[in-house]
């Protein structure tokens, strides 16, 4: 595999070693029909401290390689084929269960997109909480109450310490959440991978979860993967962005850089879709086309077929993602300026 | 709270309607009563005094407020035709039937609820189709034939159990099994499916990415979910398992309530007849109360909102 242009060090990159460092991950959907990779040779880094943004449209792979480095993967049907997910030092896809187990919420957490869901409905929240603290502390009771009390404190949760004992259902989707949030954060996880968090929830209560999940970064000192389809978000958060397109990411690059000037064609045609607010009303630009179906990838390069700037060359031979002399990190064979 | 207080108050207007249509159902039944009383010789001015004796020639409402004051104050009555005491009959008999109604319970939902576990953990496996083909044939298989077929197998061929008796353990295990097997056909099947539906759900993922164990997740978490179905229906096992306990102990001869019904009613015994047809009927009403308040309980989602 020669997908490790990933870790090309591109523009202002941290020069400190990943934190995690995800490299030619490969996750296949398999049935007893077919079989076809979703995540087709990602390499991806993640730094101590930064807010990394995946971002790209459903069903391009960015949940199923959250999932991966989970080892949540809903397996059968879906697995990982191929690859190395490196954290400290350590290889999660080749650890124990129990180990896993144990890297959970502990070191790396999770929240997903639809809170309502994703709570158990029959316990209290700090019933929950206290669980899971109490999988990776020896801890009595009381203690971890109190410690998921705080938790729920911290996230900005209103009249904490009797929300301890509400179910799912009585809370809004904002207050679930913040529920999520402090059940991520209660351990104090080096790494917090965010799945679409604010997707399910009213606009105005994103931008709240939102600054809340920035505010916990900061202070902790933690890393953010932040997968997102919404660049607005990415604008307002993101350190550094990877962009992924039918399963592999088509380009990287720290967030000011992208949005001024991104390389890739599926980039750029990602920043111009984006409806602007001006004078004379013009039409939406979408990018034409649709996304290949991941059971018959061309052989070439993944976006070729919407591609406007496609050589013959791209029909037939798949670009690497790598560095080019600015430092820029993409895949392209055949990169035009962006003009918006 | 309030919907406990719903479900009592529905539950005691049931019991009074079905208490009125059993009195009402037995006296329609026809057959004369007066015949397990006075010898077959007798005149029918002898008949009609006895008839008035028993006050079976009042109008139905005078007949029904009079048997339910004296069944408040206590005064349950006696057989028609041995003049047994009834309140004696319901101790003894219903002594029986509680034992034999337990084991059954106890199989229903003791061996049920595990046996839908491991079917739905062991999904798609020899396991699981064998759990499964016993279910359907549990559910298909009517219990007084089964009666028949475990008599004949455990008692005539092998020659292990007896075919009948009361009331010490190895009579207990045909009738039991027996009255239990469709219950247990059914919580088997619910079990499994509340399992595999709660195990896809997005809260499992959320439990796992907390670090907790797969015990802890399943056992604990998917389990708890699963009851909800299985608890709210837990009343309608209850009410099977005291319905078939009229087929299945006469089979049997086991010495419950069921068969002190069955006699009082093909012998015209009205005191017998309606006083353990309402017992039974409180029973079943009973049970299902029970099932709404578990079914709150288990469900947070039903407590306050």
């Amino acid at each position: 595999m020669t997908d490790n242009g990933g870790q090309a060090s591109g523009g202002d990159q941290p020069v400190t070693a990943p934190l995690l460092s995800i490299d030619g991950l490969r996750t296949m959907v398999s049935s007893r029909r077919e079989s076809f990779d979703v995540v087709r040779g990602l390499s991806l880094d993640i730094y101590a401290n930064e807010v990394l943004c995946l971002v790209g449209e459903s069903g391009c792979g960015k949940s199923i390689t959250a999932l991966s480095i989970m080892r949540l993967l809903p397996t059968p049907p879906v697995r990982v084929r191929e690859g190395t997910i490196r954290f400290r030092g350590e290889d999660l896809l080749s650890v124990s269960g129990k180990r896993m187990r144990s890297i959970r919420a502990d070191a790396i957490s999770m929240i997903f997109q639809d809170p309502l869901t994703s709570l158990d409905p029959v316990f209290t929240v700090g019933e929950v909480i206290v669980e899971v603290i109490r999988a990776h502390r020896d801890m009595n009771k009381e203690d971890a109450r109190r410690l998921a009390g705080d938790a729920l404190t911290k996230v900005g949760l209103p009249d904490p310490i009797s929300q301890l004992d509400s179910y799912p259902h009585q809370l809004s989707g904002g207050m679930r959440q913040r529920v999520m949030i402090a059940m991520a954060l209660v351990l104090d996880p080096d790494i917090l991978i965010a799945d679409e968090p604010t997707t399910a929830l009213d606009v105005t209560v994103q931008a709240q979860i939102l600054d809340q999940l920035v505010t916990e970064q900061r202070e902790r000192n933690m890393a953010m993967l932040l997968i997102t389809h919404d660049l607005a978000v990415v604008a307002a958060v993101a350190d550094r962005v990877a962009v992924m397109y039918a399963g592999e990411i088509v380009e990287q690059a720290p967030v000011d850089e992208l949005f001024e000037d991104p390389r890739h064609p599926y980039t750029q045609g990602l920043l111009r879709a984006l409806p602007k607010v001006s004078t004379t009303r013009r039409r939406l630009d979408p990018i034409p086309g649709l996304v290949p179906s991941l059971q018959m990838m061309p052989p070439g390069c993944a976006f070729a077929p919407r591609c406007p700037h496609a050589l013959d060359r791209c029909w037939t031979e798949q670009p690497e993602l790598a560095a080019d002399q600015d430092g820029r990190v993409f895949r392209c064979f055949n990169p035009q300026p962006f003009a918006g | 709270m309030k919907r406990v207080l719903a479900r009592t108050i529905y539950m005691v207007i049931v019991l009074v309607l079905s208490s009125i249509a059993v009195f009402y159902a037995i006296r329609l039944s026809g057959g004369d009563a007066v015949a397990a009383r006075v010898p077959a010789s007798a005149s029918a001015e002898e008949r009609e005094a006895v008839r008035e004796q028993l006050g079976l020639n009042d109008p139905f409402h005078e007949q029904y407020f009079d048997y339910m004051g004296r069944l408040f104050t206590g005064d349950l009555g006696n057989s028609l035709t041995n003049n047994a005491d009834i309140g004696k009959l319901l101790t003894e008999h219903g002594r029986n039937s509680l034992i034999l109604g337990v084991a059954a319970f106890v199989l229903v939902f003791g061996v049920g609820i595990p046996l839908g576990m491991l079917a739905s953990l062991r999904r798609n496996s020899w396991w699981d189709g064998g759990i499964m083909t016993f279910s359907v044939a549990g559910m298909a298989v009517p219990n007084f034939w089964l009666a028949l077929l475990a008599v004949w197998l455990f008692a005539s061929v092998l020659g292990w159990l007896p075919s009948a008796g009361c009331c010490g353990p190895k009579q207990l295990v045909l009738p039991a099994v027996v009255l239990a097997m469709e219950g247990m056909a059914l919580t088997v099947r619910m079990t499994r499916s509340a399992m595999l539906e709660n195990l896809s759900q997005d809260f499992v993922r959320t439990l796992r990415s907390g670090g907790l164990s797969e015990s802890k997740v399943i056992g604990r978490h998917v389990f708890r979910n699963a009851l909800v179905p299985i608890v709210s229906l837990a009343g309608l096992r209850i009410g099977q398992i005291v319905g078939y306990a009229l087929v299945v102990e006469t089979i049997f001869g086991w010495p419950g309530l069921g068969q002190v019904l069955v006699n009082a009613v093909l012998r015209r015994d009205y005191p017998v007849a309606q006083f353990f047809s309402l017992v039974l009927i409180t029973i079943v009403l009973l049970s299902n109360w029970l099932a709404d308040v578990g079914y709150t309980v288990v469900n947070p989602r039903l407590r306050r909102s």
